[in-house]
């Protein structure tokens, strides 16, 4: 079998790996647009703040991917699909044929229309290495620009080097297509009270060169026309069913650019968390090889303003749900939101409230 | 064999990965960090490190959990005290 994966992420990279456990004899070839060996994205936070090295952020070294006999080709582009002829195209103009072809390309970041060498966006290595130097450079405040984990982790990454910090929503409130207003009120309380203001239902800012940093955490896209060039069917993400295959036979989707049949949720989504990327690489390896078990996950993404814990677990979309509870309150410093649809547990997030995480983990999963 | 089983809660961000694998020996406390069970049971109390004695299947499965942390906080070493993972 020739399996060619397009994407050298977690997904992509942990896929690889088990396909490899399962097929000594599988030609393995991953096309990777980045140049560095695989590296976890979650702990690039840590390495900005000085808690591991630069060289502990990465997860394999360049010389493992020969001793697993697989074909490792950083710098590579795939440019389009021809699922017909079964071969990809790459920025090199060659073409590689697939018997096997699995998409895992992740995800950009949503830009704002002005740049400068003081705006950062925050995804790979190189943004990390850009953002340490702005750091580095001795900037009189910086400018958060958004209100989801990125804007998060510049909030903490500033607050560590000791950068004075306001951030701009562009909505009323932190994550405001998910939470409540009573949780919204508790994270800006929570910032306010540790020196950084927040302002609601902000625009763009204008980008001067007064030495501060733009830090912009709008959220993330993934690019798509690749595969909808290629008649793989796409909507928010490349649509798959619940064993991760595409409308395209022997085509197959995983991690943040996947639109996938959720069970546990009971509709097709998007997630973009670190676990689901991993498991639906080691799931779509067991697909590929042939053991067609579906994949069933309850994910979660834990993160952290200025110390307030927030946990989110399973579906939190406000707009799918048929109901949020709300309990707790800003004035208490906890909140949960509990999401319904159909009458059953579909997600939740727990601010300050860590301890409820199991039971509600569980009875999403129905277990 | 026994393996001496260690989360880092310096480096834990409560991705909850290793609970995912491995609960019986994984479990979050209410700071949001994983802590380490011997077997779904906490002798002496709760503590993100212990030895434990593990069959092959195990340790493999342990080792699993580790690499699935996003932040490599979780640390192995084997009774000579080699540490199996993360890989120096
Ligand atoms: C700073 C930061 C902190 C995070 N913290 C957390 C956290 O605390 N918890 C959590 O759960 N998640 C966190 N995440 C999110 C997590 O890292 C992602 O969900 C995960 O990395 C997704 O993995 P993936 O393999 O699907 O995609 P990616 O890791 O995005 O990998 C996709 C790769 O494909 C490449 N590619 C794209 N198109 C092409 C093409 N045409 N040809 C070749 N290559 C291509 C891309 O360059 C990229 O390298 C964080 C992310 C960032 C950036
Ligand atoms: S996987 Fe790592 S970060 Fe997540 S809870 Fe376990 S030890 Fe902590």
């Amino acid at each position: 079998m020739r399996l060619v994966i397009i994407g050298g992420g977690i997904a992509g990279v942990t896929a690889a790996e088990e396909v490899r456990k399962l097929d000594s004899d599988a030609e393995i070839t991953i096309l990777s647009e980045e140049f560095h060996p695989l590296y976890s994205r979650v702990l690039l936070p840590h390495f900005i703040k000085g808690k591991v090295s630069r060289e502990r952020v990465f997860l394999k070294k360049p010389e493992w991917y020969s001793e697993k006999n697989i074909d490792w080709q950083p710098g590579v582009v795939v440019k389009s699909i021809d699922t017909n002829n079964k071969f990809v195209h790459t920025s090199e103009e060659r073409e590689i044929e697939y018997d096997k072809l699995l998409i895992v390309t992740g995800c950009d970041v949503r830009t704002i229309g002005e740049d400068g060498s003081n705006v950062s966006y925050w995804r790979t290595l190189d943004d990390t290495d850009h953002l340490l130097k702005l750091i580095a450079s001795n900037p009189a405040k910086a400018t958060v620009f958004g209100g989801g984990f990125m804007a998060c982790e510049y909030v903490n990454a500033f607050a560590h080097h000791g950068v004075s910090t306001s951030v701009l929503t562009r909505g009323p409130w932190f994550w405001s297509k998910i939470l409540s207003k009573e949780s919204g009120t508790l994270i800006n309380a929570h910032l306010a009270a540790r020196g950084v203001d927040v302002t609601p239902n902000a625009t763009e800012p204008t980008v001067m060169d007064d030495n501060t940093i733009f830090g912009i955490g709008i959220g993330i896209h993934p690019e798509l026309s690749l595969m909808r060039d290629a008649g793989i069917e796409v909507n928010e993400g490349v649509k798959t069913n619940e064993y991760l295959e595409t409308n395209v036979p022997d085509v197959y989707a995983a991690g943040d650019v996947a639109e996938f049949m959720d069970v546990t949720a009971g509709r097709q989504r998007v997630v973009g968390n670190y676990m689901n990327a991993q498991m639906q690489g080691r799931a779509v390896a067991k697909i590929i090889c042939g053991e067609k078990v579906r994949f069933e996950l309850v994910s979660s993404y834990a993160t952290n303003a200025l110390g307030l814990e927030i946990i989110f677990i399973g579906d939190t979309d406000r707009n799918a749900a048929d109901s949020v509870e709300v309990q707790g309150s800003a004035r208490e410093g906890a909140v949960s939101e509990r999401f319904f649809r159909g009458g059953k547990l579909v997600g939740a997030v727990l601010i300050n409230k860590n301890l409820e995480r199991k039971v509600i983990t569980d009875e999403i999963r129905g277990s | 064999m026994k393996l001496r089983v260690l989360v880092d809660p310096d480096l834990c961000i409560g991705a909850a990965s290793c609970v995912t694998i491995m609960p019986e020996t994984f479990q979050m406390n209410g700071e949001n960090k994983a802590f380490v069970l011997d077997h779904g049971k906490e002798p002496g109390g709760s503590s993100y490190e212990r030895w434990i004695e593990v069959s092959d299947a195990e340790k493999e499965t342990v080792i699993l959990a580790a690499q699935s942390c996003p932040t490599l906080a979780v640390f192995i070493f084997d009774e000579a005290g080699v540490q199996l993972y993360p890989e120096l």
